[in-house]
């Protein structure tokens, strides 16, 4: 059957959209909430109010404008983005950076900028989540649930060593990653305590490098081991595939597989290159010498006036091939 | 009068302004290193393509000048400064790896695929560097960055120190060129002190071909084997083997002759000049500096040595005809291809027929896959 590979790169193109959207908006994440903030974070305008602090989960600066936060469960059911806060478009600052985070104000006073919301969660009537739905209002990035009695509690919810894993490891003791959190951090990392870095650990543990040396030697000699193996196999491959495609030819043909083998070349007699590098060199020397004398001779020498591939049409195009 | 008076201000004040009246003893030995520098790439020829725009970055980068007129490598906003942000990013070494690539022709690795093994042990220059490195007393980090000049790699070097410790970057890449420079200096005499003249007289098997499917193969295995086991070491590797099917496909000629002319000596002049601009006076000449070069020193030895010794272990298992000449064990450092000549060049002293170079470009190229890797590993470990 001929395979028409067209077919393949139209339908291999339809799936490419799925993989986009990595690096954007779905990587927000509500990392911190507060809602009965007392004496905490204070507004531009000198106000305590509730608090959300979003998360830029990725390695990439992400706009989180036309989102909408929310804490209203009827307007997604219904579709009906018109009651969520949509965030204005526009404002440089909704811009979050590498793994950055941005606060909003949960005060049901969008009147007052960009980063105050239309709705307040310390009302108990309302829900006990708030979801950050994306710009098309079709999706949700996030879905926050929070416990009733945060609205009483002095302290924030959220994950303690910011968004991520399920658990974390604090001081030694791993522990609920989503939960209250001893440390009050608008705007900044959840866990603020000075961690050893990567490589001071790594130097505590190995402190003359000798493990690291020891892992280290093994990897590389594994990795090109590897390669090593794979080599041997793709020479004997190469040595195969020919005798294989030969003879599914000579199948197709008709030609009985005994008769076959036998026209199959030797793949042990094959040529180690140096011969034919030997014959080439001599027709080289040989018509070099007549170089001179003749036109039009076959040269394996690189012209001397090279042409610009730019002033050349038949350079800059691909070929069409010719259906045969 | 007051115009006398005027002038005599005004002289004075330009005065301040040159380089006479700001120049230090730290400035003129710089300026004279670099003059070494080209002196060595024109005259002895050692890596004249690195050394040269090096040499003359180090006098660009030691003129003396007042602070704030924008002209200083390290000052914000200098032509200079924009131009070093694709070292201290990073973004040369990966570039440079797209041309070596493309100008890379790995058939000889292929073809005697043992020969990369050759490749893994040589790597360990670095570690020993590095163990040198925390005994001495640098961090983790900065022990990491300065064994990273053990793998004999530029590019490689720049990447992980920019990485791992920015503030060495210049003392390492310098450190990591010279010793590629004086490669023909440094390991001749470890090959000889360490091979008897039994073994340095082995004659290899000629490479046999390699198909064309082979080569187009190699790339596309060597990315996905190694990146996956090491995916720091991507920006490296990524370029490395994009640029190497360039040029065995046969079909992006255009593209893979950019990668290794073109793009490869515009961006060797780049990072070359920025280098060499990056040593000045005031933050190069540092003990930590010189010790630094000891540390270079070292791990050369050291990755010429493991690469010598490991063929010598080698043989212990290969059957007569099959053994390795241990001379090109010391091609397992990358300093393509100023290694393997060094191999041709030692070969041929003791056999004036025995052609090593192309069997010593097996280890060669493998050595740029394997200081790659560890670096990607030290990057892994300490980042």
């Amino acid at each position: 059957m001929k395979i028409n590979y067209k077919y393949f790169i139209f339908l291999f193109s339809l799936l490419i959209p799925l993989s986009v959207g990595a690096q954007s908006q779905s990587d927000l994440r509500i990392n911190e909430l507060m809602i009965n903030n007392v004496d905490n974070l204070v507004d531009e305008y000198g106000k305590n109010v509730p608090w959300v602090e979003i998360f830029n989960t990725s390695y990439n600066s992400v706009n989180i404008e036309e989102c909408y936060l929310t804490n209203d469960t009827t307007g997604f059911a219904a579709g009906d983005p018109s009651r969520w806060y949509r965030i204005p478009k526009g404002d440089p600052k909704t811009l979050i950076p590498t793994r950055g985070f941005l606060v909003f104000y949960l005060d049901n006073l969008p009147t007052y900028g960009v980063f105050h919301t239309n709705f307040d969660p310390s009302d108990s009537t309302s829900s006990n989540y708030i979801a950050l739905i994306s710009s098309s209002g079709k999706t949700i990035i996030d879905f926050f649930e929070f416990p009733p009695s945060l609205r009483t509690a002095t302290h924030s919810y959220g994950y303690k060593k910011d968004y991520g894993l399920d658990s974390v490891e604090i001081a030694g003791v791993l522990v609920k990653n989503k939960d209250t959190l001893d440390y009050f951090t608008p705007g900044a990392q959840n866990y603020p305590i000075d961690e050893a870095t990567k490589s001071e650990l790594v130097q505590a543990q190995d402190q003359y490098g000798i493990i690291l040396t020891i892992i280290s030697m093994t990897v590389v000699f594994s990795a090109l081991f590897i390669i090593y193996v794979l080599l041997k196999l793709s020479a004997r491959l190469n040595l195969l595939v020919p005798v294989w495609i030969k003879k599914y030819q000579d199948k197709k043909q008709g030609i009985s597989s005994e008769v076959a083998m036998k026209k199959v070349i030797d793949p042990t007699k094959a040529d180690s290159g140096e011969e034919l590098a030997a014959i080439g060199m001599a027709i080289h020397l040989h018509f070099n010498k007549n170089h001179d004398y003749e036109s039009e001779i076959i040269t394996i020498e690189t012209p001397k006036v090279h042409a610009s591939p730019w002033a050349q049409k038949q350079l800059i195009h691909r070929r069409i091939p010719r259906r045969k | 009068m007051e115009f006398l008076e005027f002038f005599k201000f005004g002289i004075a004040q330009f005065y301040q302004y040159t380089g006479f009246a700001n120049v230090t003893w730290g400035h003129l030995i710089m300026i004279a290193i670099g003059i070494f520098f080209i002196a060595l790439g024109i005259i002895k020829e050692y890596e004249p393509l690195l050394l040269i725009p090096i040499g003359f970055g180090m006098i660009v980068g030691n003129i003396p000048f007042i602070g704030g007129l924008q002209v200083g490598v390290y000052e914000s906003g200098s032509v200079l400064n924009y131009l070093y942000f694709g070292v201290i990013k990073g973004v040369y070494p990966p570039l440079i790896f797209l041309g070596i690539g493309a100008m890379t022709d790995f058939s000889a690795l292929i073809s005697n695929p043992k020969l990369i093994l050759i490749g893994a042990a040589a790597q360990f220059g670095i570690f020993a560097a590095y163990i040198s490195a925390l005994l001495i007393g640098f961090s983790a980090m900065e022990a990491g960055a300065i064994g990273i000049i053990g793998g004999a790699d530029g590019p490689t070097a720049i990447f992980l120190a920019s990485k791992l410790a920015p503030g060495m970057m210049g003392a390492i890449a310098v450190s990591a060129y010279s010793y590629m420079a004086l490669v023909p200096v440094i390991q001749p005499p470890i090959m000889r002190l360490l091979t008897s003249d039994r073994e340095r007289l082995i004659k290899m098997r000629p490479p046999r071909a390699v198909s064309h499917r082979e080569k187009v193969f190699f790339p596309i295995l060597g990315i996905l084997l190694t990146t996956f086991l090491v995916p720091s070491a991507l920006p490296l590797l990524g370029m490395l083997f994009f640029g190497n099917l360039l040029k065995e496909s046969t079909v992006t000629r255009r593209l893979a002759n950019t990668a290794n002319g073109p793009l490869i000596d515009i961006v060797t002049i780049l990072i070359g000049l920025t280098v060499g601009a990056s040593t000045q006076a005031t933050n190069f000449l540092t003990t930590d500096s010189v010790l630094i070069f000891g540390l270079g020193a070292l791990s050369f030895i050291f990755a010429t040595a493991a690469g010598v010794g490991f063929v010598k272990f080698l043989n212990l298992f290969l059957k007569e005809g099959n053994k390795i000449n241990p001379l090109i064990g010391n091609s397992g450092v990358s300093a393509v291809p100023d290694a393997a000549r060094v191999s041709l060049v030692e070969g041929l002293k003791y056999d004036k027929k025995n052609y090593l170079l192309m069997h010593a470009m097996g280890p060669n190229v493998a050595g740029v896959i394997g200081s790659a890797v560890a670096a990607g590993i030290l990057l892994g470990f300490l980042y």
